[in-house]
């Protein structure tokens, strides 16, 4: 029979795994920035505030810029330590070196506010820029890749350093009237696979090693002006028809109307 | 007696002795084994009108024989706990198996429970033998002392043992009411010497989200 581990204040190490699942930060007199909820347990003298708390102000005015997800983040602040976990989820801890490194923003558990969060122009994902540390979870160990590499959308936790990746259709799911009808009905087998994201240039691509995603939620739109992709009149130029699948460009548009 | 198979499933040998398990959580035995189900968890009458009423319900079936007893529960991890004497206190929910000769009881557990969408009441299992409390993800036990008390999120709490207070600690002010909150507004504080079992994921509370 295996015995536990007791941890006490002593014993938890100071901004490092517990187990796969936990990590511990230690805070002195500092302040992390914390997605809500994300705390399990603490010892210590800390306090939880929202981002909007007043004393903040300059806090946020140098690290947070993400006014779609600032209800889903607080600021802790004191001195103790305090362990983090995320529905089970493995969770790890990277070091950013003034570098850059855009992830799914359920993603994202904790980070240091010498790094600055800002929203990613690809909708559901933020980046963070400077030196520091952040904590993220993922379902199953994390595994790093390099570009150029297709990815399937489901397995993506983040891309660092590297530029944004694309949609890649398998050629013969996007074309053709068989391809539409196999794509649309299944009819013919799919092997689910006919849509990856591709990346390219140098960098680093983390991947999750299942395809369960958290649930997303809903931060609301971005701002609504022309240019500005998934904003409500930016990105959309075609109308409300419904595009089918194995369609290249809609009919009325190729017929120039 | 008990041991761990992995660290998901519990192997139960027995010897002719019995032990008490959450119904339906037999995975596999190998031996003879018969199992019935205790009405009210083995504690008389008085034990099945006292669950009922709070709603710390659990249904468990007492298993017996000769031979080795595989239990198990939605792929949860398996913890073990050993009691000298001493009491734990555990969500129904989270109890897999205890040895016979320990005694399960109800207790009220005041405001914590409320906040943690478990009711007001909690399993105590009492006596000396070992019990098995599942949990999602590993648990990370936690030690108590009088000059470091510990404050815990209700939905990750499982489970706790020793001579420990519980008081009910609360970040509501007017910016929570205002949409501002801190989503950690509600958090049991654990005060004297023990050790509290938490898990790393949170359930659906009511406190969760505020």
């Amino acid at each position: 029979m295996n015995t536990p581990v007791v941890l006490d204040p002593m014993t938890l190490p100071s901004d490092d795994n517990v187990n796969s699942y936990t990590f511990c930060v230690e805070l002195k007199g500092s302040r992390w920035f914390l997605q809500k909820g994300k705390m399990i347990a603490y010892y210590g003298q800390i306090s939880f505030d929202g981002i909007g708390h007043g004393r903040f102000e300059r806090l946020v005015r140098t690290s947070f810029h993400s006014p779609l997800h600032a209800s889903d983040w607080v600021v802790a602040e004191g001195s103790g330590k305090m362990l983090l976990a995320d529905r089970a989820f493995d969770v790890n801890s990277f070091d950013l070196d003034d570098g850059n490194l855009t992830i799914r923003s359920g993603n994202l558990l904790a980070y240091e506010p010498s790094l600055a969060l800002k929203q990613s122009i690809v909708p559901g994902f933020v980046t963070l820029i400077g030196t520091g540390k952040f904590v993220a979870a993922s379902n199953g160990p994390v595994v790093f890749m390099e570009p150029p590499l297709r990815v399937d959308p489901q397995a993506l936790v983040g891309w660092a350093d590297c530029p944004s990746p694309c949609h890649h259709y398998d050629h013969g799911y996007m074309t053709g009237v068989m391809g539409g009808i196999r794509s649309l009905t299944g009819i013919g087998g799919t092997s689910g696979e006919e849509h990856q994201f591709e990346f390219v240039g140098a960098g680093t691509v983390l991947m999750q090693s299942s395809e369960a995603l958290m649930a997303e939620q809903a931060t609301g739109l971005v701002p609504n002006e022309p240019g500005v992709p998934g904003g409500p009149g930016g990105g959309g130029q075609h109308g409300s028809t419904p595009r089918m699948p194995g369609q290249l460009g809609d009919l009325q548009r190729r017929f120039g109307l | 007696m008990f041991r761990l198979q992995g660290s998901k499933t519990l192997a139960v040998d027995l010897a002719g002795d019995s032990v008490k398990a959450k119904n339906g959580s037999m995975v596999a035995y190998d031996g003879r084994m018969t199992f019935k189900k205790m009405s009210g968890g083995g504690e008389g009458l008085r034990g099945m009108v006292t669950r009922r009423l709070t709603g710390e319900q659990m249904t468990v079936m007492e298993v017996s024989g000769q031979g080795t007893c595989y239990f198990a529960d939605r792929a949860s991890e398996i913890n073990l706990v050993s009691l000298h004497g001493d009491k734990l206190y555990v969500e129904a929910s989270n109890l897999l198996a205890t040895d016979a000769g320990l005694r399960t009881g109800t207790t009220f557990t005041g405001l914590r429970g409320g906040a943690s969408g478990n009711g007001l009441f909690t399993t105590t299992v009492e006596g000396t033998g070992q019990a098995a409390i599942v949990s999602d993800g590993t648990a990370v036990l936690l030690r108590v002392s009088p000059q470091y008390p510990l404050m815990v999120d209700p939905g990750a709490y499982i489970a706790h043992q020793g001579r420990l207070q519980q008081s009910f600690q609360s970040g509501v002010n007017f910016r929570t009411l205002m949409g501002e909150g801190s989503g950690e507004a509600f958090q049991i504080r654990f005060e004297g010497d023990g050790l509290v079992y938490v898990q790393p994921s949170e359930r659906n509370t009511v406190g969760g989200d505020v």
